[in-house]
């Protein structure tokens, strides 16, 4: 689904990818691990078309991305970071943002679908009239998976998600991301994200070994 | 009614009231004294300049000459607004050219020939003052504009990118900047017109009484100008912010950091 081939992203002054390669097959879960600074944030950024390669090619479904290609890779997968962006004042508004871009207006979920969503990622109903100001870091994070999840997509990118959400919660989200249907493609350092994952990429100064077990992580690290 | 003119001497005489700044400022040690006088002086300078081409212009009176002299104006604020905006002028000039066009001429024309109404439609006394002003309001908005939505951008790479993932175009994914970048270039002017007359006397409306119009004719003047700045504003910024997103994107939607000049 997903190939590296050579991927060099270099700066003026700083390598921080040097020549990248790895593929990555529909419904697999796979996390990238390592010091920070190491290139792991950059991996997703290429992925998502954020950080263009200076050498080497990205392939996706089994074309190289391209500006004509990109687009379809947009509308396949989501991206949620650490610090989600919700992009709305209000609670509902941010569920309901995406369904208001052309490309998702005829998708706009029923009040059930979004009753089964908060449900599954036990965020109470009430949420949605809240302002997302007053929202904590870990319903945020539910929310932008909530996001993700309404839109349908099989394709995740994501940035240390379980970074700000209490045990339970952090095992909902492990259970709705443990459908072998859906392929993540994560940035981790969280030991029970780890259990979730089928392969472990570790990076380090901008080139990326596989790993055939999870890494150790003391608690502190996470 | 007579103009009361102002004698080259008595003009000379205002100079005399720089003193009372110039000791406040070297008194309290505040490091502008050397722009203050280059200011001054450049004022002074430009403003006699402005006078002699504004009477040649005016007494020749030539639909040429005055459309080439608008088109001077148009550019010269274009090359403000670029700089200032901190964008590189190689790559936007173009595309800022044409928006401020697009927002200002039409207002302009409209202005001119359809409110004012004057006899040649072209007169210089009316097509170049009136230009003068709109464009000057309008170079203040789009610095601001410009500025607000790149660096908006840039620093929200992230949020922008979610956007793009979750399907958004371009244009859809730039909306939020966009909407901002509106609302505080355009703060100013709505203020200035909600108390315009209670706390300032805008200077149109001031020159036109001291020239000897009536006060009512003046503020008609005022109220049209005003109009005219706040279409021509809203016109601008949003037709530059549009041009320029064409050559400021990369073919892969992100934003190209190479039109910043800093």
């Amino acid at each position: 689904m997903i190939k590296f081939k050579n991927i060099t992203v270099q700066t003026q002054d700083h390598l921080i990818l040097d020549r990248v390669s790895f593929d990555i097959a529909q419904g697999e879960k796979v996390v990238f691990f390592g010091p920070s600074g190491s290139g792991k944030t950059t991996i997703l950024m290429t992925l998502i078309g954020a950080a263009v390669p200076t050498m080497g090619t990205v392939w996706f479904d089994g074309e190289p991305l391209t500006v004509q290609s990109l687009p379809r890779l947009r509308q396949t997968m989501a991206f949620i970071c650490q610090e989600p962006v919700l992009g709305a004042p209000g609670a509902r508004e941010a569920l309901l943002l995406p369904f208001s871009f052309r490309a998702n207006r005829t998708r706009m979920p029923s009040e059930k679908q979004i009753q089964q969503v908060l449900d599954d990622l036990l965020l109470p109903s009430e949420i949605l009239a809240k302002q997302t100001s007053v929202l904590s870091g870990g319903e945020k994070q539910r929310l932008a998976v909530a996001r993700a999840l309404l839109l349908e997509k099989t394709f995740f990118v994501l940035d240390e998600i379980t970074s700000a959400l209490d045990p339970q919660s952090r095992r909902a989200v492990l259970e709705l991301f443990r459908q072998p249907e859906l392929t993540l493609i994560s940035v981790s350092h969280d030991p029970e994200w780890l259990t979730l994952c089928t392969r472990f990429f570790k990076v380090e100064e901008g080139r990326v070994t596989t790993q055939s077990k999870p890494p150790i992580f003391r608690e502190t690290t996470v | 009614m007579q103009v009361m003119d102002i004698s080259w001497w008595a003009l000379a005489g205002m100079f005399c009231l720089l003193a009372v700044p110039i000791i406040i400022l070297r008194w309290t040690g505040v490091p502008l004294l050397r722009q203050m006088l280059t200011a001054t002086v450049r004022m002074t300078v430009q403003l006699v300049l402005v006078a002699l081409y504004l009477e040649f212009i005016f007494r020749l009176n030539n639909i040429w000459v005055n459309s080439g002299w608008m088109l001077v104006m148009i550019v010269i604020a274009n090359l403000n607004i670029t700089r200032s905006a901190g964008l590189r002028l190689q790559r936007l000039f173009p595309f800022l050219l044409a928006g401020l066009a697009a927002g200002t001429l039409p207002v302009v024309g409209f202005f001119v020939c359809a409110a004012v109404q004057p006899e040649p439609f072209y007169d210089a006394r009316y097509l170049i003052p009136i230009s003068g002003m709109v464009l000057g309001n309008c170079l203040r908005a789009n610095v601001i504009a410009l500025e607000r939505f790149y660096s908006a951008i840039r620093t929200n790479t992230k949020e922008y990118i979610t956007y793009l993932s979750m399907g958004a175009t371009l244009q859809e994914a730039c909306r939020p900047y966009l909407r901002q970048a509106l609302q505080a270039s355009l703060a100013p002017t709505i203020s200035t017109m909600a108390t315009m007359g209670l706390v300032s006397l805008p200077g149109m409306m001031t020159g036109q009484i001291l020239g000897g119009s009536s006060p009512m004719i003046a503020i008609k003047y005022q109220i049209a100008v005003m109009l005219a700045i706040f279409c021509a504003t809203v016109i601008t910024v949003f037709a530059n912010i549009r041009f320029s997103q064409r050559a400021a994107f990369t073919p892969y939607g992100l934003l190209d950091p190479n039109i910043f000049s800093r």
